[in-house]
């Protein structure tokens, strides 16, 4: 489904990606942990050409991402993207956030792009809240419209960039809950993310990026209990013991 | 020294000071509309990618901020007819009004498109939007909130401004108290009353920038 | 012709030199003085003083709302009229003054209220007096917020002196305008009186563009 061929990326002299090869299989939930600069926010947003990538090959359901004659539009489509810092617009309602994309991109008729627009709201449970705007929501809810946003164009993949970094502990738990909501229907997911609990409880594999490199990438259980690596090692007792 | 303030005097040269006010009211309108183009125009191929149209906008905008109006206004006054151009003075005046504040709102309009954050492209690019939707969706509603102030302040810059055509002998309401003072001698009388003219027009415009501050700049997001 | 004409040009050239020499003088004069004026009146303007706050209120609204022309011909005309006999030159700085000062002041107003109340309050908890509080604590701080607006406004002000060639002085585009009497190229006349005021102005633009980057980070 999502395939990364040797690929590299700089940032000036920074190698943020270091000869990247990855095999992502449809349906797979995939968590990407490592220590902050080491190029795991990079490799996603590579993903959907957030980023460029110098040398290499992308390849998102046998379309070549980073190749000139793809249509974005199409491909971005069917990847679902969530932000850290949400990035909401803060001029439009909850709902119309949520429709923007279909009656724009998708060119659906407006009561269309609403019905399914509140069925994604009612899939993160803030069918109450599509009046309001975004400054109105508290940081969790913010993040579940993002959320919804993402879903609404019915992507087959869904790519989550540290979505619960920016939130207040006790608002982590209801975005998580959606997220894992989301991995019972059968997503290809990839998330950025040091949440361990969910990285456990529902990710097929977890992939350790240090330096711009993969340094390891395995199932959770192997990788949090018996790290191959000293750097993996090191990573996961300092996420644990803080 | 208002004990002697000819009142009678002022009465009697209403009738001009009113159709100065109309002129500069009109040469207001006129060149705010057709800077607002410019400006629009300017700031479009400012921000583009395009090496040929950038750089053009770039200089443009550039001699325009570090010249004097008054120095703009005598370039084409005294210019355009060694050109061959033979236009009225008003129309020279509006075209030099137009030029100028066409390159400072095209300031303030790349101003409010640079305030919006970073995230917001990347989310209506995440989205499949393309440059001209995001523009349209995304960028401009936003931008609108931080730039309608201060474009309301440039319009009032440009009321101001539009008193230096009365140079070039476009009569307008500062024409009139010159014109005043040239045939009664009255400086007191005349320019007192132009600047309460012009004073009523800056309250005017003034309560229409607070207001729109106060009520553009939406929803205080973050 | 054309040569014929900017030969001449540069006959005179020595003549626009002046011009801009006057020029010059005007703009720092009245830089320095709107500046010392501009900082007072600010600090009026955002003191707790609700008279001073008005007065110096409707003083600026006057000079905001009335275009720098008309206070130029206001001070030139009048003035003697009410006894207070004035040379040109003095007219101009006077008049530069009197509208810089304003601007200035609303930008250090600005500055200065955008400290936060409690910078006000723990200076007070250490025992500073009012200009001490001012001096070394608030107006450091604010000078972040000050300074980039401040050197903006200096390439106005500068560009503003063009205006006092209306009362005769023999600045930089009065010296333009009576050369285009007697050498009709307005194009080139007028290009070359823009490009001397270029000159002046564009390192100040350049420079209040980078301390709006700077002091923004």
């Amino acid at each position: 489904m999502i395939e990364f061929k040797n690929v590299n990326k700089w940032f000036d002299k920074l190698h943020v990606l270091n000869d990247i090869n990855l095999k992502i299989p449809k349906g797979e939930v995939l968590v990407i942990c490592g220590p902050s600069g080491s190029g795991k926010s990079t490799l996603i947003r590579c993903i959907n050409r957030l980023e460029k990538i110098q040398q290499g090959q992308i390849i998102v359901n046998d379309i070549p991402v980073h190749d000139k004659s793809t249509n974005l539009t199409k491909l971005r489509a069917e990847i679902g993207f969530v932000f850290q810092q949400f990035h909401l617009y803060p001029h439009m309602t909850v709902l119309q956030n949520v429709m923007l994309a279909p009656v724009n991109v998708k060119k659906l008729a407006k009561a269309k792009a609403e019905k399914i627009a509140l069925e994604k709201l009612e899939q993160v449970g803030l069918t109450e809240k599509s009046a309001a705007y975004p400054a109105q929501l508290s940081g969790g809810q913010q993040q579940r419209v993002a959320i919804a946003r993402g879903l609404v164009m019915s992507p087959e993949i869904m790519l989550f960039d540290e979505p619960t970094s920016a939130l207040d502990p006790e608002m982590i738990g209801e975005v998580l809950d959606v997220m894992v909501n989301l991995v019972s229907e059968g997503m290809t997911m990839c998330v950025v993310t040091h949440e361990m609990g969910f990285a456990k409880k529902v990710a097929d594999r977890v992939l350790f990026m240090d330096e711009g490199k993969i340094v390891e990438i395995g199932n959770p259980t192997d990788f949090f209990d018996n790290p191959q690596t000293d750097r993996a090692a090191e990573f996961i007792s300092k996420i644990l013991t803080h | 020294m208002l004990v002697d303030f000819n009142f009678r005097v002022i009465l009697e040269y209403l009738p001009l000071f009113l159709t100065g006010l109309r002129s500069t009211f009109l040469i207001a309108v006129v060149s705010i509309i057709l800077a607002l183009i410019t400006g629009i125009i300017a700031c479009s191929c400012r921000i583009s990618g395009i090496k040929i149209i950038k750089y053009p906008a770039i200089a443009y905008i550039e001699i325009i901020r570090s010249t004097p109006l008054l120095v703009q206004i005598y370039f084409l006054y005294f210019g355009l007819p060694t050109l061959g151009l033979r236009i009225p003075e008003i129309q020279t005046g509006i075209l030099a009004l137009m030029l100028n504040s066409g390159a400072y709102i095209a300031e303030i309009i790349r101003a409010g498109i640079n305030s919006v954050d970073e995230g917001q492209i990347e989310a209506g690019v995440s989205s499949g939007l393309n440059y001209v939707q995001r523009m349209r969706l995304i960028i401009l509603p936003q931008a609108l909130g931080v730039t309608v102030p201060p474009l309301l302040g440039q319009n009032i810059v440009l009321v101001k401004d539009s008193a230096l055509l009365s140079l070039i002998s476009v009569m307008e309401l500062t024409r009139c108290g010159q014109t005043m003072t040239s045939e009664r001698f009255m400086p007191a009388e005349a320019f007192l009353t132009v600047a309460f003219f012009y004073m009523c027009i800056y309250f005017c415009l003034k309560a229409l920038a607070d207001w729109s501050q106060r009520k553009l700049i939406f929803r205080e997001a973050y | 012709m054309i040569s014929f004409y900017f030969g001449r040009l540069m006959e005179i050239f020595p003549f626009f030199l002046k011009g801009l020499w006057m020029t010059s003088k005007i703009a720092f004069i009245s830089l320095v003085t709107c500046t010392l004026i501009g900082f007072i009146l600010g600090i009026f303007r955002s003191s707790d003083s609700t008279i001073l706050k008005r007065l110096v209120g409707v003083y600026v609204a006057f000079v905001r709302g009335t275009p720098f022309v008309v206070q130029i011909f206001i001070v030139f005309f009048i003035l003697p009229e009410w006894g207070i006999q004035l040379e040109a030159f003095t007219a101009a700085l006077l008049a530069m003054a009197i509208m810089g000062s304003a601007f200035i002041c609303e930008i250090v107003a600005g500055g200065i209220n955008s400290i936060p109340k409690g910078q006000w309050e723990a200076a007070t908890s250490s025992g500073l007096n009012g200009i001490q509080k001012l001096r070394l604590v608030i107006i450091p701080q604010a000078m972040k917020v000050i300074l980039p607006p401040l050197v903006g406004q200096y390439v106005l002000l500068i560009k503003d002196t063009s205006v006092v060639s209306v009362i005769g002085i023999m600045e930089l585009t009065r010296v333009g305008w009576v050369t285009v009497v007697r050498i009709p190229e307005g194009l080139m006349v007028f290009t070359l009186v823009g490009f001397l005021y270029f000159i002046i102005s564009y390192p100040l633009i350049l420079l209040s563009n980078y301390l709006e980057k700077r002091m923004a980070a």
